[in-house]
């Protein structure tokens, strides 16, 4: 109908003389269209970096809080009110309470699933505007890989999601078993696989090349059992030799396992297989927080001038005494400092003092470089936010220096002066509580970046010694060895590079576990890895719950509200 | 073709010079002759001329006239109150002529889309303006021309007069930046209003339904407005002049406690003003920032002269208006040129048309800053010190002395507009017309801004202070040492518009159909803007980009402005109308217009615009035709369908790539690009729908005129910013359609003449309009849905975030959600109502409730026209009722607690100390009822009895006399235009009373 009364329209119109023109097209002059953009590898390249400038949005908080404060690694209980926040329930992800309105739990879905939007988008473009070869092929499977990553984080967290991979449907979509998501990341890793650089090296480093998809398949074969019920473990061993067969990578000696992780890492490490690097200077993805300042968390308040965080400086009259007020250009930028590992964590490292993985903690007393003690002066030593709250002495109110020390064990306690209450996860505010709690410094303060807090440290997501030790756990699983690599074989092949004790003579599931536990500290594997060494229900901290089903996270309210066809799969 | 437009303009001020040289008179004799009215009484001014020549008279005050014909000649009667009517000369000397009066309304022909047509057989709803109509008073904007004047059509000005008036057709249609009418200039679409001269308007037909609006398609939703200027009359020569002169003064402002009252509360509640502020002083800021007396002068020149082959008119019209706030002022020149000329034997008439608009206003940078620091600062200081420095107390936050900020600032905006027009009308052969319109638009605007290094290095990071709306304040920085703004754009649009008209008559059954086409092309925002600091000297102010220095610092350095302005934009339209009429007593009419519009997705762009409408002269029937009472009775009905295109980004529907963060790049952080903005290919118009019914009749023989129309009016695929899954799109949101908003409403217009004497005469005129908006949904199935958008956040100290309105489905837009009042308990503390419907004094977000809405119930205006001999009194009144006002700028005035850094209200002397008396609630919901005395003018036309003017006149006329209404801030006058319509907040700005005298000249 609409077409007849077009073409009388147009009909009548050829008799008025002026109907030749009906052309609406605009030239646009002044935008990055489509048609001018992009054209160049130059700028193909910044089309795909878009995808990583989002990935690095969560991996090191939204992605690293839900991966790590759900278990035994890591906590972050109030003190005095101070990180009691009840929107982002940092006690519920402890205790495994979580609701579907949790800020964290919300803040991951959003990010990935940008991660995932940008990716699309970027796929879009590039499909259309690359000239056809080869150097299109490998962009396009090295955006489809970090995509599958992407899932594959998703689909850790969440279990069933939804799977979208076009920019221009804005049809929402229902979310799928996650037997059907990892299904897709599969053949998605898989279909790219041909098509990646089996490179490393500078112009990779940061990037998807092909032994990060083989890290991934391996990922997802060792975990297959849990997410899918068929066990794949020649599967992960088949994805983990092809990258020990590359040759590009090695274990880092025990010598610089720390540097590893330190604000200057980089291309230059040889065990990172794909990290995100970070950078002061960097602009996060519009949406996304894109920084990384785990001292921020992690370190004691009173450590701020010790490892110059963030500006902390002793200035030009050194007097080595926190929290003072008469030293002159002491600045001590203070971390907010809530965050530590629980003493049942913390014990996996006990034994071995010779094991160099044991230095990225703060336990006990503290010292300037120099051997000193570090020397804090509490403005009271009773009262609310004194050095003791409990104190009760005549001198409660005069101030009070002591050495700093820093607890293993932590206790809630009340104090109804400042709001601290057991039932609300709270240590106190007093300079006791602030000490307790064994803190963190394997990404090693940025003493390099005396103006924000953000660290230059890389973060890696899968390292060489994982895909040992992921082949070792294979085999131990009911894989068959290959190339003669048995699971002793391959521990000791780490162990050797992280401590001076003698190698071990045998290697069971649970000892696996816990050479896990101390290599990967920190990096956001440790909750996948307690679920697939069923671990994940016991009792820790203060932590009852057994609930089979917090393996993983409901779809959070956000996300149930913009998209009407999700449905709680698991709640 | 200019020089020509040059030779006539010549030739025409040389006929004015000529005007008293005999007439030649070869085969001419002398013919006398006496007008008379039609009430048989000499009619004075009437004028009279030969048909074809330049050659006329004037009848004087015992309706003679005498002028030298000739025997084939033919004079033509004219007066504005009486028919045209024309007498050949024949073998006649003496003419006695009574001419007829005017039929009213009915009879006038009416301007609409592409034609025109006459009153009589109209079926659409238009409301027609002549200049007498128009408000009378130093307006340079034509919204407050029309205010009161038109029902339906909800026109609200604030005493700000760089702020152009708030008009509202019948209720908003969009939730998406409501706009004004589409405004149409001598058939030119589009074109900007400001252009025009208000005196040389020669009528305003506002085009109300859908049925007359629905020819302009996409851009109609709002309504049109069809302004037409004067063009020549065929004959004389004529030369006019205008002008006026006005003082305005202020009449109503902010009651705020003076140094004494302030001392004596401070001291009641055991408190002291610190020494650093109290100086001794008592001084009223506001009128520390005000003129005593603002002046406006305004000169209009009209030239003039119509032939049966061709007429030109020219006029010049200067304004200098004075604001009542100091340093902010408008002068603007208009100069129109229109010529017209017949050919090939009279079958094509060409026309040409100049105008240009040229305004240089100036204006105080961060006005609502300033007013709100001028509402708040302590009276105990002086403006300045006694070394003749400006008092500041930097010590309180967000506390900079008003009069300081005024004189060390500067804003400037240079706008020049022109329009140009060719126009070409053919007679063609079986009843059939050919019509052409060229027209090319260019408005650039050359805007300066001026901050000195007093006012950069002393009030940088200061918080402005917008109306309120969707964005709330934002922290403004800036580089030290002078900072100045320059920015120069502008907007041209070029458009074609052809249409083919045939009107035919068989024998009763009368045939008009227009078939046309329209191209028009727009550039909008062509230019750049530039902000740069750091200059050595501060006279240079925005002068000289050259002398600053802003790479002595690392920030902020040069910005550039917003991003994503230069806009092009293509709009392409067929459309056809068919009128049809039977004994001019059965109507029918029916069009449809296919628009299309390059700012909608590729699935979308075209669309069709229909419309539909039916009249019945039920006084025509043969049953009517005995009695005498009712002398016209039509009913009208129509339905049309109209769209709107405005109120979002040209490349909405498209997508651009931009600097999405940075990521590491072979050993670099580089930045990364993607889409900043999501394609939206199914992006559509706003559909609205209006049906109306309308019933016209004319009792007592045209001496009680009456109009009645209902509507109802629906809007879907409304178009804004859905939140969307970031996995689709990862910024968040797009721009879609959905949603709707509904409008009902009746209109009343009532004309009527008590009083017809010889001496005296009384015309009234009554409009009343009453429209009721509803939100009926803010969805669209395919987004997450939107429950309700929070609007109009004033952001008073401690209440940021603190929404006054929520647009949502069910209610009106303007609807308050705030906290219930419960009044004060024994301690004299507040109470609010929680969701319990128990009283509280710590309400939480969720105690809010829907409360009271902005728009009225009922708009009135009320003109009346007194004629007694030469005197002519016109007394128009204006009235709005049943409206709610939000008074935030009460609210945060009313903080005793805070009052030795900040003044209040000397109505808040009864708070306690203690007391959240300033909390947003009903408490501040005000009834903004009103009935203003809006004008009034008293003229004398002067009875002159000489060859050489033809007729003068002198006014003396006052704006704004009287308001009534128990409102308590400075005017009810609140705009009710935009998404938060009835919230008073930043409209210090004070209420003027205007007088001015003026005279009008013909020669």
């Amino acid at each position: 109908m609409k077409k007849i009364i077009n073409h009388i329209f147009i009909g009548t119109l050829c008799v008025v003389g002026l109907a030749s023109c009906h052309k609406l097209e605009v030239p646009i002059t002044s935008e990055l269209t489509p048609a001018v953009f992009p054209q160049n590898p130059t700028q193909f390249a910044s089309v795909a970096g878009a995808p990583y400038a989002a990935f690095r949005g969560p991996f090191s908080l939204d992605y690293w809080f839900l991966q790590e404060l759900t278990t035994d690694e890591a906590i972050l209980p109030a003190r005095g009110g101070n990180w009691f926040d009840p929107g982002n329930g940092y006690n519920n992800l402890h205790y495994h309470n979580w609701t579907q309105d949790n800020g964290w739990i919300n803040s991951a879905w959003s990010s990935l699933s940008r991660v995932v939007g940008s990716t699309n988008q970027a796929l879009d473009i590039l499909k259309t505007t690359m000239p056809e070869g080869d150097s299109k092929k490998s962009t396009l499977a090295e955006l489809k890989t970090l995509r599958a990553l992407t899932y594959f984080m998703f689909m850790d967290l969440y279990g069933s999601v939804e799977i979208d991979t076009s920019s221009t449907d804005f049809t929402p979509h229902a979310n799928v078993p996650r037997t059907t998501v990892f299904n897709f990341i599969e053949t998605e890793i898989k279909s790219a696989l041909p098509y990646l650089a089996p490179v490393s090296g500078n112009l990779y480093y940061g990037r998807v090349n092909k032994y990060t998809a083989y890290a991934l398949l391996a990922k997802m074969y060792l975990n297959a059992e849990y997410y899918t019920g068929t066990a794949r473990y020649n599967e992960c061993i088949a994805a983990c030799d092809s990258v020990i067969n590359s040759g590009l990578y090695a274990v880092e000696p025990r010598s610089s396992y720390l540097q590893m992780f330190y604000p200057n890492n980089g291309p230059q490490m040889k065990e990172f297989i794909f990290a995100v690097p970070n950078d002061p200077s960097a602009t996060p993805y519009p949406g996304t927080n894109g920084m990384m300042y785990h001292a921020r968390y992690d370190l004691n308040r009173n450590l701020g001038i010790r490892y110059s965080y963030s500006g902390s400086t002793a200035g030009s009259n050194v007097d080595p005494v926190m929290n003072q007020t008469t030293g002159g250009g002491l600045v001590n930028s203070k971390p907010s400092g809530p965050e530590s590992t629980l003493p049942e964590f913390y014990a996996y490292f006990k034994a071995d003092a010779n094991d160099i993985r044991g230095k990225q903690w703060l336990r006990g007393p503290q010292y300037w470089p120099d051997g000193t003690p570090i020397m804090v002066k509490a403005s009271t030593k009773g009262g609310t936010s004194g050095y003791d709250a409990t104190y009760q002495g005549a001198d409660a109110g005069q101030s009070y220096t002591y050495p700093l020390y820093i607890y293993d064990t932590l206790t809630f306690r009340t104090d109804p002066n400042s709001g601290a209450n057991p039932s609300v996860f709270d240590l106190g505010n007093d300079e006791i509580a602030w000490n307790m709690g064994i803190r963190n410094i394997k990404f090693y303060p940025d003493n390099t970046n005396a103006t924000n807090r953000n660290q230059n440290n890389d973060v890696p997501v899968f390292r060489y010694s994982d895909i040992i030790l992921m082949k070792a756990e294979a085999e131990l699983r009911g894989g068959t060895t290959t190339q003669g690599q048995d699971p002793l074989t391959l521990v000791n092949m780490i162990r050797s590079n992280r401590t001076t004790s003698p190698a071990w003579t045998s290697v069971a599931l649970e000892d696996l576990y816990q050479e896990r536990c101390r290599e990967f500290t920190w990096e956001t594997w440790h909750r996948n890895d307690m679920i697939r060494f069923g671990k994940f229900e016991n009792a820790y901290g203060f932590k009852t719950d057994v609930d089979p089903k917090h393996r993983v996270f409901p779809i959070p309210a956000s996300a149930l509200g913009l998209n009407p066809n999700l449905k709680q799969a698991y709640y | 073709m200019c020089y020509h437009a040059f030779k006539r303009m010549c030739l025409a001020l040389l006929c004015v010079v000529a005007v008293t040289v005999a007439l030649r008179a070869q085969d001419q004799k002398e013919i006398k002759g006496i007008v008379s009215g039609p009430d048989g009484q000499p009619l004075a001014g009437v004028s009279v001329f030969i048909k074809g020549k330049s050659v006329g008279a004037t009848s004087n005050d015992k309706g003679a006239f005498s002028l030298k014909a000739g025997a084939n000649d033919v004079l033509i009667f004219s007066s504005a109150n009486a028919e045209t009517q024309e007498i050949a000369v024949g073998n006649k000397n003496v003419i006695t002529i009574s001419l007829k009066q005017k039929v009213a309304d009915l009879g006038d022909v009416v301007v609409v889309g592409y034609g025109k047509n006459s009153r009589k057989t109209l079926v659409t709803t238009v409301t027609s303006l002549k200049p007498e109509d128009l408000n009378k008073g130093a307006i340079t904007d034509v919204g407050q021309l029309l205010q009161g004047k038109v029902p339906g059509l909800n026109i609200t000005a604030s005493g700000d007069p760089n702020k152009p008036a708030a008009v509202t057709l019948r209720g908003a249609s969009t939730i998406n930046s409501p706009g004004g009418p589409f405004y149409v200039i001598d058939g030119i679409p589009g074109a900007d209003i400001s252009t025009i001269a208000p005196d040389d308007i020669a009528s305003i037909d506002v085009l109300k339904d859908a049925a007359a609006t629905a020819i302009y398609g996409n851009r109609a939703s709002n309504g049109v407005i069809m302004v037409t200027t004067k063009r020549a009359k065929k004959g004389a020569a004529q030369v006019t002049y205008g002008g006026y002169v006005g003082a305005e003064k202020v009449s109503s402002q902010l009651h705020v406690m003076n140094a004494d009252q302030l001392r004596s509360f401070v001291a009641t509640n055991n408190q002291s003003l610190s020494t650093n502020d109290d100086k001794g002083a008592n001084t009223n800021w506001l009128k520390e920032l005000e003129r005593p007396t603002a002046i406006s002068t305004n000169h209009n020149i009209g030239l003039s002269q119509g032939s049966d082959h061709g007429s030109f008119n020219a006029s010049l019209n200067y304004v200098k208006k004075q604001g009542i706030i100091q340093n902010s002022d408008l002068t603007r020149v208009i100069a129109r040129l229109g010529v017209e000329q017949y050919t090939l034997n009279d079958k094509l008439r060409l026309g040409l048309n100049v105008t240009n608009s040229y305004s240089n206003g100036n204006d105080v940078p961060y006005l609502g800053v300033m007013l709100q620091q001028a509402a708040k600062y302590l009276p105990v200081s002086p403006v300045k010190n006694p070394d003749g420095t400006y008092f500041e107390d930097f010590s309180l936050t967000n506390y900079y002395n008003p009069v300081a900020m005024m004189n060390n600032s500067q804003m400037n905006n240079k706008i020049n507009n022109l329009i140009g027009s060719a126009t070409a009308h053919a007679i063609l052969p079986f009843g059939l017309t050919y019509d052409l319109v060229l027209s090319y638009q260019n408005s650039s605007t050359l805007h300066g801004e001026y901050y000195n290094s007093y006012f950069t290095n002393n009030y940088n990071n200061l918080y402005n202070n917008p109306d309120p709306g969707a964005v709330g304040k934002t922290q403004q920085v800036f580089g030290k040492n002078g900072q100045a703004v320059r920015s120069s754009y502008q907007n041209t649009s070029k458009v074609l518009e052809t249409f083919v008209t045939w009107n035919r008559k068989f024998g009763n059954h009368s045939v008009n159909a227009v078939l046309g086409y329209s191209w028009q092309d727009n550039i909008n925002n062509d230019g750049f803007q530039v902000n740069t600091f750091n200059f050595p000297v501060d006279n240079v102010a925005y002068n000289n980009f050259a002398l600053s220095a802003p790479y002595a610092y690392a920030t902020p350095r040069i910005s550039f402005g917003p991003d994503g302005l230069y806009q092009q934009t293509r709009l392409i339209s067929d459309f056809f109308r068919v009128n049809y009429n039977y004994k001019e007593k059965y109507m029918l009419q029916g069009s449809v217009r296919r628009d299309g519009s390059s700012v909608f997705g590729t699935n979308n762009q075209w669309g069709y615009f229909p419309s539909i409408g039916g009249a019945w002269r039920i006084s025509q029937e043969n049953f009517m035709k005995n009695q005498h009472l009712i002398n016209d009775l039509k009913l009208r009905a129509s339905y049309g369908e109209t769209g709107n295109a405005l109120g979002f980004n040209a490349y909405t529907s498209q997508y651009f790539s931009g600097v999405l963060g940075t990521f590491y790049y072979n050993g670099v952080q580089t930045s990364a690009y993607g889409p900043t903005q999501a394609a939206n290919p199914d992006l559509k118009w706003e559909k609205t729908a209006m049906a109306n019914i309308g019933l016209d009749f004319s009792l007592l023989k045209n001496l009680v005129n009456v109009s009645l129309d209902v509507y109802n009016k629906n809007t879907t695929n409304m178009i804004f910013a859905y939140k969307v899954d970031p996995i689709l799109v990862p910024s968040g949101t797009i721009t879609a359609n959905g949603g709707s908003i509904n409008n009902k409403g009746i209109e009343l217009t009532l004309n009527a003449t008590p009083v017809r004497k010889r001496n005296f005469t009384w015309n009234t005129s009554l409009n009343l309009a009453h429209n009721v908006n509803k939100i009926t949904s803010l969805n669209n199935p395919n987004f997450a849905p939107i429950d309700s958008i929070p609007v109009a956040d004033p952001e008073g100290a401690g209440q940021t975030g603190i929404f006054l309105q929520a647009l949502k489905a069910g209610y009106p837009i303007g609807q308050f959600y705030t906290w219930q009042y419960a009044g004060k308990d024994g301690n004299n503390m507040s109470q609010f109502i929680d969701r319990n419907g128990k009283t509280t004094l710590n309400p939480a977000l969720a105690d809010r409730a829907y409360l009271g809405n902005a728009q009225p119930k009922l708009l009135i205006g009320w003109s009346n026209n007194f004629k007694y001999k030469n005197f002519d009194l016109n007394v128009f009144f204006r009235g709005v009722l049943g409206n709610k006002i939000f008074d935030a700028t009460r609210a945060d005035l009313f903080r005793p607690g805070t009052a030795t850094t900040a003044n209040i209200l000397a109505d808040a002397k009864g708070e306690a100390l203690t007391d959240m008396s300033y909390k947003y609630s009903t408490r501040f919901i005000e009834n903004g009822s009103y009935v203003r005395l809006d004008n009034a003018t008293l003229g004398y036309n002067f009875k002159l009895q000489t060859p050489y003017i033809k007729s003068l006149r002198v006014y003396a006329s006052g704006n704004n006399l009287l308001v009534i209404t128990k409102y308590k801030g400075i005017d009810p006058e609140i705009t009710q235009g935009g998404i938060a319509p009835g919230v008073d907040y930043n409209n210090f700005y004070p209420k003027t009373r205007t007088f001015l005298m003026g005279v009008n000249v013909a020669f």
